[in-house]
């Protein structure tokens, strides 16, 4: 079902649109990158916090609170170039490993930081399991931004 | 440019630059560690030119922010350098005839240009404007002219592979 789905994304007027010109396509690719350094970013400080790293002067509360605009903008900013991506290739990330991980880790990395990173980026300081906590988002996202370009490199 | 294109061919010559061309997983998981390492240089970085715009991050004050990511920043350009010249050594004449290569390389001299300026000029003044609301011209600017330069430099990278003007 999921397979047909796929095959028919990939033939909506839209995705062969994008797919017809030769420049659409890399600068939809290129400004998805100028996004995921800005929701990286955002992460990362906040994350480095949770670790007990970066800006100690301030509460982890303080430093999340800052950079959760910039991660949703740049969450934003990614989905709405990674789905036209999606959609022009629709049938072969359908078939490729690594974009699969890639929206697994993604699932995870949503909930994570909805519940239990949500919870712990209101403390004011850093705790054995706060750091875990961050540990465990980097982690998930850098593995996000991994089997992204995997699937580029290897589909 | 006779001299870059000699010395381009030269590196592409060596025998290590063939064996890495010729490997099969070496560039790509290359690929993977510049990409990973410009999220850890070009995140931290927006998040300091944000500040510079008075945007962003407004609860810390700018010199803290600066002293406090700049070892991660350092961390990610080094990671990311090393992995860039690995790539550009592996295969010279590719990039050699590439124009986002030579964009990207061009545009990154800008970049550190304009975070030598700032460093040496607008820094300078940063205890009348550390903690305020609302930043200085020079430092909007400098913050502006790094989140455009940068951008512009991660849009030409990725271009790269899309060799539209080579004959």
């Amino acid at each position: 079902m999921l397979e047909g789905f796929f095959n028919d994304m990939g033939q909506w007027p839209i995705s062969q649109a994008i797919g017809a010109s030769i420049w659409v396509y890399p600068t939809i690719q290129a400004i998805h990158l100028v996004f995921l350094a800005l929701f990286a970013g955002g992460m990362m400080i906040t994350d480095l916090r949770l670790l007990g790293f970066g800006m100690r002067s301030k509460t982890v509360a303080e430093v999340a609170r800052d950079a959760r605009p910039w991660v949703v903008l740049g969450f934003l900013g990614l989905v709405s170039t990674g789905v036209p991506q999606l959609m022009q290739n629709a049938s072969r990330e359908y078939f490729s490993e690594f974009f699969w991980y890639k929206m697994y880790l993604i699932a995870f990395g949503l909930i994570w930081l909805l519940t239990v990173r949500r919870k712990m980026i209101q403390a004011t300081e850093t705790t054995a399991l706060s750091k875990v906590v961050g540990l465990i988002s980097m982690a998930v996202w850098t593995g996000v931004t991994i089997n992204a370009r995997l699937i580029g490199l290897f589909t | 440019m006779q001299p870059v294109h000699d010395l381009f061919f030269w590196v592409s010559e060596l025998p290590t630059s063939i064996a890495i061309r010729e490997s099969l997983l070496f560039s790509p998981y290359l690929t993977v560690a510049h990409v990973v390492s410009m999220c850890l240089f070009a995140g931290l970085i927006v998040m300091m030119d944000l500040r510079l715009l008075g945007i962003g991050n407004m609860s810390t004050p700018f010199s803290e922010l600066q002293k406090r990511l700049f070892p991660w920043q350092m961390l990610g350009m080094g990671m990311s350098s090393v992995t860039g010249l690995t790539l550009a050594y592996s295969d010279p004449m590719r990039f050699y005839v590439n124009i986002f290569f030579w964009t990207k390389m061009l545009v990154m001299v800008l970049a550190g240009i304009n975070a030598m300026a700032f460093h040496f000029i607008t820094y300078n003044s940063v205890v009348t404007w550390d903690t305020r609301a609302s930043t200085p011209f020079g430092a909007k600017l400098s913050g502006a002219l790094g989140m455009v330069l940068w951008a512009i430099v991660i849009v030409s990278g990725r271009l790269i592979p899309y060799n539209w003007f080579q004959n």
